[in-house]
């Protein structure tokens, strides 16, 4: 019997084939064996009955060939079983497959989707040759704080010194991008507001694009009347010519006049490259004669691109150009103050984002380990639940291998499921993360699934899948049968160890969630005061078109007034128009600031020129917006181009300039004061002294963040230098203000009809847009500290649904030795608010330590905003209060009778 | 688990083989000499074991569970082989086996032999 024993129960060990063929081998020769004896008896040679046995038997090859074909088909089957009963198991246990299917996939889909896109924006190479050569060069002015979210941009006279003294680099080059009123083709009826790229051709031969089809722009064409060469972007050419090859030397129309295309670009320029939004047409940039005078040395803000000189290092060119900076300041007046920094092309993508992105990794980690951690804890309470299950099927004869294999199978079913729905929400997640794309960060629409980061974290789940599916397992096949069947039902096999292994994790979890959860509320809380903010102006009903005059039809300021002046005209007769003007400046940005002098602030030094955010607008200026007059008069009809130049000076310009002085009345002039090297520039400085006619309440004109800055706005009839192209209208409507642009184009058309009507919206949406990025980090930081309160919520009830399971006949015993329900309840409940309060003690402090991540990116918050930390600790305790008051109060249903009598 | 069944003519000789050898062994544990030996001789030499067949379907039945098997030394000598053994489930196996195969006879005899009673 006991031979029998021996062999009966022998689990099929399917990775140590070699034994099983030594066996057949055997059973083969024995088998042969028999059959030459057999042979010999009936009167055969040894030999011969060999041979005759062999004869006989057949093909012994053959035949092993098939046991073995016999033995993969029952692999197989087995395998496909084990599948089959852990299915079984997973569906038996929804709740649990469930959870665990959808802790995954939260684990896999957010971590895939957010460092799909980190790799996207960040750490992938550029499509240029040498990347790392590729440079960008800005201006800091001194005391300023410039970062990438607001890089000033250097000279064209700084761009030609930086070139032409310094040695680090190949090539150079300042471009620009401007709007401009596009048509194509001979028909006119369409006309598109598009960005054009003002390049010279060193532009493409930095980043070392050659054109599909064409030539780069020459030298020559750079020079003002020369420049009427344009390329296009590939896209374009297969948009609007069919991707003719005979496109070049055809005309478009870019500000009414005629440039030749001399070239198609292949799309491989990203949008962050050029400044504004993405361009699909270059022109060269065409220098005014007078661009390389001295006084447009301080008219800064080009973009400028360079490649260093092989084996340059960043910090060499930097040296390089510093001392060259240094030595610009010195003979020049204007450049008092001014350093340079170069950065490389790389790190400007992802700009201001950089420090949201940072952010957000960190909480997708979080959420990767908090979906481990619940894993790991779900595994490991429901596998102690089963070690009895394993126990008993051990005893019934199932071998270590055996009970593996089953486990494998359960393990690797649930991390395909989750795997699957993971790679899902990641896709989900990152369609959304390009339907929230801020505005500034159009590179995330391309972003794709990034493979090695999905295969990443299966690897990542599956690991931790396998160790705490698979350890019970061997935990279990170790276990004395005898002790784990006698003990199994009176107090489960879980020891106290890994119920304090549980506890710990369920701690961490929880220390994690709370980190989420501060990040979130200190976001939402940062984001709501941004855009609750009074704006100075009646926000609501409010629309924004921008028009452009070009200067070939619209030659003089007195053209430009009359157009804007009809326009608005024509737009304040629509019905459901309650008023229009046509102005440079409206909330939340200004971004236009102008020099002034005020009697009374006599200066020295260029750095003490009084200055205001400038606003040139028409006499609606205040009705149209709503702003409060408070004192003296507003603009009117019969402040025009011949009468004497009047302005509107905001409280705070008051306050700055003419603290409790009556400033109605007063002259000043708008435009630099004489100072040696200041020189007056077109359509940059005004030079016109004016008298100020009212006082105006702020407004919000330095962007959603600051508050409102000195403010002049004047009449663009009565200051023909600042009376320019780009202007826009502001419209107030009695209706939902989208519904009535159909009807303002259509006044434009009558108008002009080369000329678009762009980039038409509300005032809160801009607004919006403004937040778009905290917007943008808020809401995946909030999604992601919910998918983290989530998983903490059950791993807490996990864990105390299992401690009152366990301890059932400890707390019957209680109760038949005198202790009260509550008492009882109270027990269970003091151990999670205790696991709770560690949890959230620690994770308070890693909030507290990761204020570094938040921040740059709150307003009116600070990082360690008490109310948010003490409030989010809070929520998190109630919230883990009744996570685990559900479970723990079925320690009221125990019935003690009952209870003790069980096994 | 079973092996998804379609009526083709290697089955159908498959099972038999399988039935053939459950029922030798209803004798007692046999190795798989004495199984061939045995089908050969009960029959008169009619059905020739064809080994190559025979230890594909005694490892098939024995992962089916019908038998079970073991090494043993044989009664003469000192030689060790592979004994197998019938299990309850592979009697319960041999029964269904035996009705089917009769169901399967008397079918056939039906369509041999139409004249009722004419069978014998």
């Amino acid at each position: 019997m006991s031979v029998w024993k021996r062999f009966s129960w022998r689990p099929i060990r399917f990775w140590k084939r070699d034994d099983r063929d030594r066996e057949l081998d055997r059973e083969l020769a024995s088998h042969l064996e028999l059959e030459s004896k057999e042979q010999q008896e009936s009167g055969l040679s040894p030999e011969e009955a060999h041979y005759a046995a062999q004869r006989t038997f057949g093909n012994t090859t053959l035949v092993k060939e098939d046991v073995r074909a016999i033995w993969s088909l029952i692999w197989l089957e087995r395998f496909a079983q084990d599948l089959k009963y852990g299915a079984r198991l997973l569906r038996k246990n929804p709740g649990f497959t469930l959870i665990a299917v959808l802790t995954l996939a939260m684990g896999i889909g957010a971590n895939t989707a957010i460092f799909s896109a980190i790799d996207t924006l960040m750490l992938r190479p550029l499509p240029f040759t040498a990347p790392d050569q590729l440079v960008r060069i800005y201006s800091i002015q001194k005391g300023m704080f410039n970062t990438f979210a607001n890089p000033d941009g250097p000279s064209a006279l700084d761009v030609r010194d930086f070139a032409q003294r310094s040695r680090s680099f190949q090539k150079m080059v300042a471009y620009d991008t401007w709007a401009k009123n596009v048509s194509f083709g001979e028909s006119t009826s369409q006309p598109e507001q598009m960005p054009v790229g003002l390049v010279p051709a060193a532009y493409f031969e930095i980043l070392d694009i050659p054109p599909i089809i064409g030539r780069l722009f020459s030298e020559d064409e750079n020079q003002e009347g020369k420049n009427y060469v344009a390329a296009i972007s590939a896209q374009l050419w297969r948009n609007r010519f069919d991707g003719d090859p005979s496109v070049l030397g055809r005309k478009i129309r870019i500000n009414g006049e005629a440039y030749t295309i001399v070239a198609v670009m292949p799309d491989v320029i990203p949008a962050w490259v050029e400044p504004g939004r993405h361009s699909e047409i270059w022109t060269p940039f065409p220098y005014p004669p007078d661009m390389w005078s001295e006084s447009g040395r301080g008219e800064r803000g080009y973009a400028v691109l360079a490649r260093l000189k092989p084996g340059v290092s960043l910090e060499q060119a930097q040296a390089d150009l510093s001392v060259i900076a240094a030595a610009l300041a010195a003979e020049h007046p204007v450049d008092q103050g001014v350093g340079v920094a170069v950065k490389r092309l790389a790190d400007s993508r992802v700009g201001a984002l950089r420090p949201m992105l940072y952010l957000l990794m960190g909480a997708v980690s979080l959420i990767l380990l908090i979906a481990c951690v619940n894993l790991a804890n779900l595994l490991l309470a429901r596998n102690s639940a089963r070690q009895r299950e394993l126990a008993v099927r051990a005893a019934l004869g199932a071998g270590r291998g055996g009970l593996v294999r089953q486990l494998l199978a359960e393990t690797l079913l649930l991390s395909l499921i989750g795997g699957a729905v993971g790679f899902a929400s990641a896709e989900i997640g990152l369609r959304t993360l390009a339907r929230l794309q801020p505005e500034n960060l159009p590179q995330l629409g391309s972003v794709g699934i990034d493979w090695r980061v999905l295969t990443f974290t299966l690897l990542v789940s599956l690991v931790t899948n396998l160790l705490f599916g698979l350890a019970p397992a061997f935990m279990g096949t170790r276990l004395n049968l005898v002790d784990a069947l006698k003990q199994g039902g009176r107090s489960g096999t879980s020891g106290r160890s890994s119920q304090r292994l549980r506890s710990l994790l369920v701690i961490t979890e929880i220390a994690m969630c709370l980190m989420l959860l501060v990040g979130a509320s200190l976001l939402v809380r940062s984001i709501m005061r941004l855009e609750s903010q009074n704006l100075g102006i009646r926000q609501d009903h409010l629309l924004r078109g921008r028009i452009y005059l070009p200067p070939v039809r619209y030659t003089n300021p007195g053209v430009r007034t009359r157009f804007c002046d009809d326009f608005a005209t024509r737009v304040r007769t629509l019905p459901g128009v309650i008023e229009a003007t046509v102005t440079t400046v409206y909330p939340p940005n200004n971004g236009w600031t102008q020099m002034l002098v005020i009697p009374g602030h006599p200066v020295t030094r260029i750095q003490d020129i009084p200055s205001a955010q400038f606003g040139v607008v028409d006499e609606h200026f205040l009705r149209t917006l709503g702003i409060p007059l408070i004192r003296g008069r507003d603009f009117a009809e019969s402040d025009g181009a011949t009468s004497p130049p009047v302005a509107l000076i905001s409280e705070e310009f008051k306050r700055r300039y003419f603290s409790d002085e009556d400033p109605v009345g007063r002259k000043i002039h708008i435009g630099p004061p004489q100072l040696p090297g200041i020189t007056v520039e077109e359509n940059i400085t005004d030079d016109v002294d004016v008298s100020i006619i009212g006082v105006i309440g702020d407004f919000k004109n330095a962007g959603l963040a600051l508050a409102p800055q000195p403010q002049i706005t004047v009449l663009y009839s009565q200051h023909p230098l600042v009376n320019g192209g780009f202007k826009d209208i502001v419209i107030r409507t009695a209706l939902e203000p989208h519904l009535l642009e159909p009807e303002i184009r259509t006044q434009l058309h009558e108008l002009d009809s080369d000329m678009p009507f762009a980039q038409v919206q509300t005032i809160d949406e801009l607004v919006e847009r403004q937040t778009g990025g905290q917007r943008f980090t808020t809401v995946l930081l909030a999604s992601f500290a919910v998918a983290g309160l989530a998983l903490a919520v059950v791993g807490l009830y996990g864990v105390v649904s299992f401690l009152v399971a366990q301890r059932k006949q400890e707390m019957a015993v209680r109760m038949a030795l005198g202790a009260s329900r509550a008492n009882v309840l109270w027990l269970v409940l003091k151990h999670s608010l205790g696991m709770a309060s560690i949890g959230a003690a620690i994770g308070l402090f890693g909030a507290w330590a990761s204020q570094r991540l938040t921040s740059g990116l709150l307003f009116g918050v600070s990082p360690v905003d008490p109310v948010t930390f003490t409030g989010a600790a809070f929520f998190l305790l109630a919230i883990a209060v009744i996570a685990s008051a559900i479970p723990a109060a079925r320690v009221l249903l125990i019935n003690p009778a009952q209870a003790l009598r069980q096994d | 688990m079973t092996l998804r069944k379609t009526p083709n003519r290697t089955e159908l000789l498959q099972g038999t083989l399988d039935m053939l050898i459950l029922r030798t062994l209803l004798f007692g544990p046999a190795h798989g000499h004495q199984i061939a030996k045995h089908i050969q001789r009960t029959t008169d030499d009619v059905l020739q074991v064809e080994h190559g067949s025979l230890y594909p379907a005694l490892h098939r039945i024995e992962h089916k569970g019908w038998v079970i098997s073991k090494w043993e030394t044989a009664k003469e000598g000192n030689r060790e082989f592979k004994y197998y053994r019938l299990t309850p489930a592979g009697r319960k196996q041999l029964v269904r086996e035996e009705s089917r195969w009769k169901q399967l006879a008397a079918a056939v005899a039906t369509v041999m032999w139409p004249v009722p009673g004419d069978r014998s």
